[in-house]
C-alpha cells in the first residue's frame, strides 16, 4: 500500500538528509520534494499533498526554532524533520477514530457500499468468512437488484463459502429485499448480517437516495464503504458524497494484490475522518487482511533508526 | 514586472525561466484533472522544449502561450490514429472472405474484451452488442470468464434483456445468442468452440468476454495470450475505467506488454504479435470533468478510445469527443 512504497523512497532520502554537513532549506526541500512525489505518483489527492507539504515544512521550522531555543547548538536537525515527516504520515492514515466492532450475543448489522465494481459483494463474502472463523454466526443478504446476475454471484460465493444468505430473483425493491432479509436473520439470532448494496455513484442522485432507503430500512450498526485501491483523483469528491448520504463508518480498500498503491482511498480517509480496516488482497474468500494504523506505521517505520519517532 | 513590459511590446523571447513556473503549474492542474503524474510532466516537459526561444506573439501572456501549445499537444494525444470505424472493419472483412472462398461459410468478425477486475468489461460487452444489433448485425457472445461468480449468469442476463428488446422490435430471427460451457474451463478452449459455432450458424460478430485479472498476474496474463494466440481475435479492446488514476499507465504497458510477450509463439508462426488495439473507457458518467484518464490511456498506447461508457444501461455508449476531452483538461 501506498506507505509501504513510501517508506522505502523516504528512507533514502532520509539517507540523503544524513549525509548532507547543513539541514538547510535547500535540503529539506529536496525531501519535500521527493515525497510529495511519490505520493502524487500513489494517487494521493493533489491539493491534499499541497497541504501536507505546507504542514511539515511549517512544523520543521517551528520544530527547529523551539529546539534551538532549548538545546541550543546541539539539536539533531535530522531528527525534527524526520519527526514532523512521520507525524504528518500517520495522520494521513490514522484519523483518530476506532471503527465499530462486532459483538457476539447480539445482532450487528453491517452494510457494504461503493461505487460501481469496486469489489463490494467479494468483500462481503470474504467478511462473512472471516467473523464466521471467529465464532460468530455470520449470514449475508443481497440487496443488489440491479446489476445482472448480482444474486446469482453472492449466491454462488455464499455456498462455496457455506454462508446462510438471503436475497430474490423477482423482488426488484432492494429496500424490500434488505428489510426482509434483515429481519428474517435477525429472528432467527444471527449474530453477523452483512447487506451487500448495488454499485452507485454520486452523479446519480437517485441511487443515492436509495441507498439511504436502505440504511433506513435495516440501520446498520456499521457502514461500509469498499474503494477500490486504484481509484484516482475523483475519490475525494466520491467519498465525500457517501459520507454525506450513507455516513459510513469505515472503508476497506481492495486490490491491493495488483501494483496500485491505493493513494486515492488514502485521500478519502482523510476527506472523511474514516478509518480503514481491512485491506482487499485477491479475487479469493480468504484474500483479507486487517488493517489498523497504529501498527501498520510502526512497521513501517520499523526500520532502523525511524523506531521510537513517533512514541511521544 | 520585466514580464509585463515584454508583453507590451511584443518583442518578448520565451526562455526556461519564464516558462518553468507556468509550466509547473500546468502539470499540477493535469493531476488534479485525473493525469497520471509522469504523463502530466512529459505532455508538459515536450509543450516547454517546443516554446523555449520561441517569441511571444503580440498581447499573448507565458500562460495563454503555453495553454494554446498544451491543447494542440492533447488534441494530438488524443486524436485515433487509426480508424474507429468498427462497422466498416466488420464489412471489410465479410465481403473479404466471401471474395476469397467462394462458397464457404464467412469468418465471424471477433473482438476479445480485456482489463483488470470491475472496470466494466461485461456490461460495455453487452452496450456494443447492442449497438451491433442495432446495425443489424448478428452477434454471439462468448462466456469465458470461467472464474468469477456469476459471470455466466450476468451475461445470460444481458442476452435474455437484448433478446428481449429485439422482439420488440418485431425482429423475426434470432440475433443474438450466448456460448456458454460454465465455469472452471479453459477459456481459449471456449473461445475457439464459441467462434466455430458462430461461423456454423452464420453469425457476424463474436464478443469474447474475459475475467478480470490484475496486470501482475502472471499466470493469468500467460492465460489471457493463450486465448489471443488461439483465436487471433480481429480487435483486442482493453477494457478501462475513467475513475483509474497513476494505474492506467501500468495496467495499460503491462497487458500490452504480455500479451505480446506471451503470444503469438506456436500457431503458424508467422503470426504477428498482437497487442491491446483499442480502448473503452468506462464510468465516464462517475467523475465530473477529471478527466485525465482518457488521456494517461491515449498516451501509453497510441491506441485510439473506440467507446465510451457513461451509464449503466444499454444505450450509455458513445463515440470519444476530443474537443470535449481537451477542454475540460485545460479549464
Ligand atoms: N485482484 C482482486 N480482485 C478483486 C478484489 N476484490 C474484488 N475483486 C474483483 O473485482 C471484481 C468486482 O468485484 P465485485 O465484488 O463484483 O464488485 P462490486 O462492488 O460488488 O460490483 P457492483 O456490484 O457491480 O458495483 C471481481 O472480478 C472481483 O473478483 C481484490 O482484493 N483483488
Ligand atoms: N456508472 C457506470 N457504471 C458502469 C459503467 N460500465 C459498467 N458499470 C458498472 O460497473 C460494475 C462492474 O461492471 P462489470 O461489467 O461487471 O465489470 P467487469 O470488468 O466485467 O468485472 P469482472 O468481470 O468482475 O472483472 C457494474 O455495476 C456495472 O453496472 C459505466 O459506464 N458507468
Ligand atoms: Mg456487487
Ligand atoms: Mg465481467
Amino acid at each position: 500500500m501506498v506507505l509501504t512504497d513510501l517508506g522505502a523512497r523516504l528512507h533514502g532520502a532520509l539517507n540523503q538528509l544524513s549525509r548532507a554537513s547543513v539541514v538547510d532549506d535547500k535540503v529539506i526541500d529536496a525531501l519535500l520534494k521527493e515525497l510529495c512525489s511519490a505520493l502524487l505518483e500513489s494517487d494521493v489527492n493533489v491539493k491534499l499533498v499541497s497541504s501536507l507539504r505546507t504542514k511539515v515544512k511549517n512544523k520543521v521550522k517551528r520544530n527547529l526554532e523551539e529546539a534551538e531555543k532549548a538545546g541550543g547548538k546541539e539539536v539533531n536537525k535530522k531528527n525534527v524533520v524526520q519527526k514532523a515527516v512521520f507525524d504528518e504520515l500517520v495522520a494521513l492514515v490514522d484519523p483518530g477514530i476506532e471503527p465499530y466492532k462486532p459483538t457476539k450475543g447480539k445482532v450487528n448489522v453491517l452494510m457494504a457500499v461503493g461505487i460501481q465494481g469496486a469489489g463490494k459483494t467479494t468483500t462481503c463474502t470474504k467478511l462473512a468468512v472471516h467473523y464466521q472463523r471467529r465464532g460468530f454466526r455470520t449470514c449475508l443478504v443481497c440487496a443488489d437488484t440491479f446489476r445482472a446476475g448480482a444474486f446469482d454471484q453472492l449466491k454462488q460465493n455464499a455456498t462455496r463459502a457455506k454462508i446462510p444468505f438471503y436475497g430474490s430473483y423477482t423482488e426488484t425493491d432492494p429496500v424490500a429485499i434488505a428489510s426482509l432479509g434483515v429481519e428474517k436473520f435477525r429472528k432467527e439470532r444471527f449474530d453477523v448480517i452483512i447487506v451487500d448494496t448495488s454499485g452507485r455513484h454520486k452523479q446519480e442522485s437517485e441511487l443515492f437516495e436509495e441507498m439511504v432507503a436502505i440504511s433506513s430500512a435495516v440501520k446498520p450498526d456499521m457502514t461500509i464503504m469498499v474503494l477500490d485501491a486504484s481509484i484516482g483523483q475523483a475519490a475525494e469528491g466520491q467519498s465525500r458524497a457517501f459520507k454525506d448520504s450513507a455516513d459510513f463508518g469505515a472503508i476497506i480498500v481492495t486490490k491491493l494484490d495488483g501494483h496500485a498503491k491505493g493513494g486515492g482511498a488514502i485521500s478519502a480517509v482523510a476527506a472523511t475522518r474514516t478509518p480503514i480496516i481491512f485491506l482487499g488482497t485477491g479475487e479469493h474468500l480468504n484474500d483479507l487482511e486487517r488493517f489498523a494504523p497504529q501498527p501498520f506505521i510502526s512497521k513501517l517505520l520499523g526500520m532502523g533508526d525511524m523506531q521510537g519517532l513517533v512514541e511521544h | 514586472w520585466s514580464g509585463i513590459f515584454s508583453r507590451l511590446t511584443g518583442s518578448k523571447v520565451l526562455s526556461k525561466q519564464d516558462l518553468q513556473p507556468v509550466l509547473a503549474e500546468m502539470e499540477k492542474h493535469l493531476m488534479d484533472k485525473n493525469v497520471a503524474k509522469d504523463i502530466s510532466e512529459k505532455m508538459c516537459d515536450s509543450v516547454g522544449a517546443a516554446l523555449v526561444g520561441k517569441k511571444l506573439g503580440g498581447l499573448s501572456s507565458v500562460k495563454s502561450e503555453v495553454q494554446s501549445s498544451l491543447s494542440s499537444a492533447l488534441t494530438r494525444v488524443l486524436t485515433p490514429k487509426t480508424s474507429t470505424d468498427l462497422l466498416l472493419d466488420i464489412q471489410r472483412k465479410r465481403s473479404a472472405s466471401t471474395v476469397s472462398y467462394d462458397n464457404a461459410l464467412p469468418d465471424p468478425y471477433t473482438l476479445t474484451f480485456v482489463g483488470v477486475n470491475g472496470v466494466g468489461k461485461s456490461t460495455n460487452l453487452s452496450k456494443v452488442c447492442f449497438w451491433l444489433l442495432q446495425n443489424g448485425l448478428r452477434v454471439l457472445i462468448a462466456a469465458c470468464d470461467t472464474f468469477r461468480s456469476g459471470a455466466v449468469e450476468q451475461l445470460r442476463v444481458h442476452v435474455r434483456n437484448l433478446g428481449a428488446l429485439q422482439d420488440e422490435l418485431g425482429v423475426g430471427e434470432k440475433k443474438v445468442e450466448l456460448y456458454e460451457r460454465g465455469y472452471g474451463k479453459d477459456a481459449a478452449g471456449i473461445a475457439k468452440d464459441a467462434i466455430t459455432y458462430a461461423k456454423e450458424n452464420k453469425f457476424d460478430v463474436v464478443l469474447i468476454d474475459t475475467a478480470g485479472r490484475m496486470q501482475d498476474n502472471e499466470p493469468l496474463m500467460r492465460a489471457l495470450a493463450k486465448l489471443v494466440t488461439v483465436n487471433n481475435p480481429d480487435k483486442i479492446i482493453f477494457v478501462g475505467e475513467a475513475l483509474v488514476g497513476n494505474e492506467a499507465v501500468d495496467q495499460l504497458t503491462k497487458f500490452d506488454r504480455a500479451l505480446k510477450d506471451f503470444s503469438g509463439a506456436g500457431t503458424g508462426g508467422g503470426q504477428r504479435k498482437r497487442g491491446i488495439d483499442g480502448i473503452i473507457l468506462t464510468k465516464f458518467d462517475t467523475i465530473d470533468d477529471k478527466v485525465g484518464a482518457a488521456l494517461s490511456m491515449t498516451y501509453v498506447t497510441g491506441q485510439p478510445i473506440l467507446f465510451v461508457g457513461c451509464g449503466q444501461t444499454y444505450t450509455d455508449l458513445r463515440q470519444l469527443r476530443v474537443n470535449h476531452i481537451v477542454q475540460a483538461l485545460l479549464n
